[in-house]
């Protein structure tokens, strides 16, 4: 349901209108997990697998630094603006860090009325806490560094910010910011028995936890680590290990798109 | 040395834009090698926005934009109960370069938006009615949303081409509305393409110093323009709209339309057959 309000900056349509119901009554419209009981294998991919990813770098020809990425169904663009004059009339000993995210109307399957909502900002709060710690601000006083991501479409929300987070580390790298090394990123949905990484929309709605690992494989530190739902301490760290293992990959994927610009 | 040259000329770029476009001009060749009256290359592709009912991707040279078209169900208008509603937006998020700020949309993007949406109502892309479901009780809305992701000026004929192209890759479901419930419900199996009457093209035209026409100018010599032209043919290369914003010589819209209608026949024909 869209409940735009009346916006003047904006073509405005009716005042309300809804999300088309189907006569079969399901929200869904993908059958890959029809009749799945929990227990059962993971299908169309290993329980360790990752989708593949596609990574560009600089396709914005304004932007200090870019990056395009996609994982199948998730589509993300990121752009770095700076490091640039801080706005704020205050002084700042250490440069700061700026991350928005947005989401395009179309970018998921109930449409987005765009009105910046608290989805978008704790996303970009993930973000920033992911890269905070990698990046030299002691290096850039009085400046900041604007992140800004938009998600054009998004198939599995934790694994949209993990790919929001490769994104960006990337277009810092490639705004030639000074930092201590790539962060990137993985998220593990604990299915029953097993952990499932990088999960899609539907995997995650079988899933009875979820956690989201960012790190620094360069160096062997993690950078945040992010969980939620029901998760036995020891599925937990399990979940950690395999996601820190599969980042060493994309650690790998990102290097080499940086190196073939 | 080459280095040291090449920051000059960004320096002078930055510090005289118009002597520096006024020195490319006066070499005839624009300073992203085009000649006056040359287009940038054209990409359109279609429905790889899988979230979105229909979507499309066009790339202008360095702009790009990308559309996604939600349709919805909404009760009609009172005055017009058997239309639907069409409601096209354009974003110029911050993202896309860096003039532009964060937060609601800036003048520039609700004046492209407002352009966007009386071109698309005006030219007659998609008659309303056709959107109806029931009358007076259920019609489509169909959201049209664009992007820009990468801004390199002329955003207005990109965007347009992104929303016509989304349009024309859009399905909706059978929709039935039951009179006794008062509910729509869609069918999950039958889906329909839109019967979209017009395939408008927009061409758009910057005048440089009064005398220079440029095609499809960029977001460097966007500022520097005395006025931008538009001319909107349709899908057989007949004249649609016209719009001029700023001061040029009366004969100046003219050429511009028989330089639009040369471009069609170039590479007008090919844009919508996906």
């Amino acid at each position: 349901m869209a409940q735009s309000g009346f916006d003047r900056r904006r073509v405005n349509g009716p005042s309300e209108s809804f999300q088309p119901t189907f006569d079969d009554g399901l929200e869904e419209s993908s059958d890959l997990y029809d009749n799945w009981k929990l227990g059962e294998a993971r299908r169309k991919r290993h329980p360790g697998d990752i989708r593949p990813i596609f990574l560009q770098t600089g396709f914005i020809k304004q932007a200090n630094g870019s990056a395009y990425i996609e994982t199948e169904r998730t589509k993300i663009a990121c752009a770095v603006y700076g490091p640039r004059q801080s706005k704020s009339s205050s002084y700042h000993e250490t440069g700061r860090l700026s991350v928005e995210v947005k989401f395009a109307p179309f970018s998921s399957l109930v449409r987005k009325v765009p009105i910046r909502d608290a989805e978008d900002r704790s996303i970009a709060n993930l973000v920033h806490q992911a890269l905070a710690s990698s990046v030299r601000l002691d290096t850039l006083p009085k400046s900041v560094i604007d992140i800004f991501v938009t998600v054009i479409e998004c198939d599995g929300i934790e694994s949209c910010v993990a790919a929001a987070t490769v994104a960006a580390s990337t277009s810092l790298a490639k705004a030639g910011v000074e930092m201590l090394g790539l962060v990137v990123s993985c998220a593990g949905a604990v299915v029953g028995e097993d952990v499932w990484l990088d999960p899609n929309e539907e995997e995650a709605r079988l899933a009875s936890g979820m956690l989201l690992c960012a790190c620094m494989p360069a160096l062997g530190v993690t950078t945040s680590v992010w969980q939620t739902g029901r998760v036995l301490p020891a599925k937990a760290l399990l979940s950690l290990q395999l996601c820190q293992d599969r980042c060493s990959d994309i650690h790998q994927i990102v290097a080499l798109a940086l190196h073939e610009d | 040395m080459a280095s040291s040259s090449d920051l000059n000329a960004q320096i002078f770029q930055r510090l005289h834009p118009r002597a520096y476009l006024e020195r490319f001009l006066a070499e005839q060749v624009r300073p992203d090698g085009r000649e006056a009256e040359e287009w940038r290359d054209l990409f359109v592709h279609v429905g790889s926005v899988s979230t979105a009912d229909g979507s499309a991707l066009v790339r202008l040279g360095d702009t790009t934009v990308v559309c996604g078209v939600k349709a919805e169900i909404a009760e009609p208008d009172l005055e017009q109960p058997t239309e639907g509603f069409l409601v096209p937006n354009i974003d110029l998020p911050a993202m896309c370069a860096p003039r532009f700020k964060p937060g609601p949309p800036s003048e520039e993007a609700q004046v492209l938006s407002d352009r966007l949406a009386s071109t698309i109502n005006a030219t007659g892309v998609l008659p309303l009615s056709a959107l109806c479901i029931h009358p007076e009780r259920a019609a489509w809305v169909l959201y049209v949303d664009a992007t820009c992701i990468n801004y390199d000026g002329n955003a207005f004929d990109a965007a347009l081409i992104a929303m016509v192209a989304a349009l024309k890759n859009t399905t909706l479901p059978k929709a039935t509305f039951d009179e006794e419930t008062g509910r729509t419900t869609c069918s999950r199996k039958i889906r329909e393409a839109l019967p979209l009457k017009r395939l408008p093209i927009s061409y758009s035209f910057g005048i440089f110093d009064g005398s220079t026409v440029l095609a499809d100018p960029t977001a460097f010599e966007e500022p520097l323009l005395d006025a931008s032209i538009s001319i909107v043919l349709d899908e057989h290369g007949s004249l649609l709209s016209t719009g001029q914003l700023g001061i040029a010589d009366k004969d100046k819209m003219s050429a511009c339309v028989t330089a639009a209608k040369e471009r069609y026949e170039a590479r007008g024909r090919e844009i919508y057959s996906f």
